[in-house]
């Protein structure tokens, strides 16, 4: 409550606010619960290096003393990483660009070309984004047992475009509809098609707000993990939720290689999220929340 | 304005550029939603070709019959009513206080969404071995602090699991309410706080009057989305305790898939995923009239 606790100020305060004691408060308060919040984290990761009599001897946030590298080979192996891991990346890399691709086509055509039933649709959309669909699954199945499509990629990829593409649409129609008019007018006067407009015009200005959708969206096809259980049943196709989830059944007591499981597969989203987040809020800004 | 011609051709190419997404959005999301809804109304077991219409058999059975469905529904409920409380605000004073400008804000912001990135089945199980009675760190810690009367099975004590749950649900989404209302700070007119600063207002004046009003379509779209992600809770359930002990942290998503995939009793489970949608529609279809209703009034 501190941020928001009620407090007189003086002006000359006001004038040297780093020295405002406020803000100081605050900044300790906001340190220790940082600390906290990423408790959990630093124990993943110390485990992960520590052999497992050095997890029973040791207490949890002692640094490894000798770091324990096989833990990692060890679990890679065991786990079955090697099929898990190709198989998140391939859904992974063949989903996500080619729903922001679809996604941006459909938003630029909803935002920017005047159609009878224009709202209808964007609202038809924009009903998906708010709809657990993860309710559904037993239908998804059957949909999908029909086309033949249970164990393979598209029997994945096909439902998780569909699920989020209305979010994406969401988003990306506030972008395009913000954008000035003059931008595309005389692009569209000179006889150029809305196609060109939209990939000459709106998809580079849209660059930031693709980037924080992508790693939305990276982060949670990657994550993924009710739909894969019921639409990938055969262990060769599983994606790395599903191998994690087997892991920590089989190995649940082998704490050392357990950790190194779960850093393996948290890994690649934490790493995508780094190298795009400096385009996370300013894109979520310009999109989702303007007002 | 524009001639015939080029609005037939605009027309082509609005058919082009939304049919891929519309098709595959109806197909993949909106057909299984209607499907659910017709096999709710049937006995099946998955795979028998003939599927037999029962009426409302299986709505009956479940109202009626089935004590599970309304634990699950109680604790849908509850949980979901802890999910519109607690993560939006503390995302919502961590982002007020990540607004100002502080040493190390942005490091401080990443450590907070960090856990937002990190797969739900994951958590699961980092949590249910920080959870676990003997080994877990919370049982480590309360002993080294001779505060062993604390000391409980987090996840197997019926009266506490579900509670167990939400604290590792609650550290994993906090992140997210946060840069959403990070991103909807960003909208607040600086010149204006300073202004009001200036003549004097209180920190939770300006909050209250300058702040807060600017944040109204953000706290909207975060309360929305917020319950959304708490009615699909899954991952983490099926995870840390699978609806247990003795289904007393079942949830009605998890119980649905429980019903349909493990039970194959198609019939039930989409029945429950059915009343499901209907608790989400009642919260959704408002909010999209409200919103709708705003943009209008902003044109």
């Amino acid at each position: 409550m501190t941020a928001i606790a009620p407090r007189r100020e003086d002006d000359a305060l006001q004038l040297k606010p780093r020295r405002d004691p406020f803000l100081i408060i605050l900044w300790i308060i906001l340190v220790t619960f940082a600390l906290v919040w990423i408790a959990p984290v630093v124990l993943i990761a110390f485990t992960a290096l520590k052999s497992n009599a050095e997890v029973m001897a040791t207490s949890a946030f002692t640094p490894p003393q000798e770091i324990a590298w096989n833990n990692f080979s060890g679990a890679w192996a065991r786990g079955n990483f090697e099929t898990t891991f190709k198989n998140s990346v391939i859904i992974t890399v063949i989903k996500v660009p080619l729903g922001l691709m679809f996604s941006a086509m459909a938003a630029y055509a909803l935002a920017r070309i005047r159609l009878r039933f224009g709202k209808l649709l964007l609202l038809f959309f924009l009903f998906g984004a708010m709809i657990p669909f993860q309710v559904m699954l037993a239908p998804i199945f059957t949909l999908l047992n029909g086309f033949g499509l249970i164990d393979t990629y598209p029997g994945v990829i096909l439902p998780y475009l569909a699920f989020g593409v209305p979010y994406q649409v969401f988003i990306l129609h506030g972008f395009f509809k913000a954008v000035p008019k003059e931008l595309s007018e005389a692009a569209l006067i000179d006889g150029a098609s809305h196609v060109t407009v939209f990939r000459r015009i709106f998809l580079p200005i849209s660059l930031p707000v693709l980037a924080a959708l992508l790693i939305l969206d990276f982060v949670s096809t990657w994550n993924e993990f009710a739909m894969a259980l019921v639409l990938l049943q055969d262990r060769h196709m599983w994606t790395l939720p599903l191998g994690l989830m087997s892991f920590q059944g089989q190995f649940s007591t082998d704490y050392g290689q357990l950790n190194a499981a779960i850093a393996m597969t948290v890994f690649p989203a934490v790493l995508v999220y780094m190298i795009f987040q400096r385009y996370f809020v300013s894109g979520l800004t310009s999109g989702a929340v303007k007002g | 304005m524009f001639n015939s011609k080029f609005m037939q051709s605009s027309r082509t190419q609005a058919v082009l550029l939304i049919g891929p997404a519309l098709a595959v959005y109806a197909t993949f999301a909106i057909w299984p939603m209607i499907e659910v809804v017709f096999l709710s109304f049937q006995q099946w077991n998955g795979l028998d070709p003939h599927r037999e219409w029962v009426g409302l058999a299986n709505y009956q059975y479940i109202l009626t019959n089935d004590a599970v469905f309304w634990v699950a529904l109680r604790n849908t409920i509850t949980w979901t009513i802890l999910a519109v409380i607690f993560p939006p605000t503390i995302g919502l004073l961590l982002a007020l206080g990540l607004n100002q400008q502080l040493f190390g804000r942005v490091p401080m912001r990443a450590i907070y969404y960090l856990p937002v990135i990190i797969a739900p089945i994951a958590v699961a199980t980092i949590w249910r071995w920080m959870y676990d009675p003997f080994f877990g760190l919370f049982n480590q810690v309360l002993t080294s602090l001779s505060l062993q009367s604390l000391i409980s099975d987090w996840l197997g004590d019926r009266e506490i699991a579900l509670y167990s749950m939400f604290v590792a649900y609650t550290w994993q989404y906090v992140g997210f309410s946060m840069v959403l209302f990070l991103a909807g700070l960003q909208s607040v007119d600086r010149s204006l706080v300073e202004a009001a600063r200036i003549d004097g207002a209180s920190r939770w004046q300006v909050f209250r009057h300058v702040t807060l009003p600017a944040l109204r379509v953000t706290l909207a779209i975060v309360l929305v989305l917020s319950t959304i992600s708490s009615l699909k809770a899954f991952d983490i359930v099926y995870g840390m305790t699978g609806g247990g002990p003795a289904q007393s942290t079942q949830m009605l998503a998890l119980w649905a898939f429980m019903q349909s995939m493990q039970i194959f009793d198609f019939g039930r489970g989409s029945a429950i995923s059915v009343i499901l949608l209907l608790v989400t529609l009642t919260i959704v279809v408002p909010y999209l009239r409200w919103s709708q209703r705003d943009e209008g009034a902003g044109e």
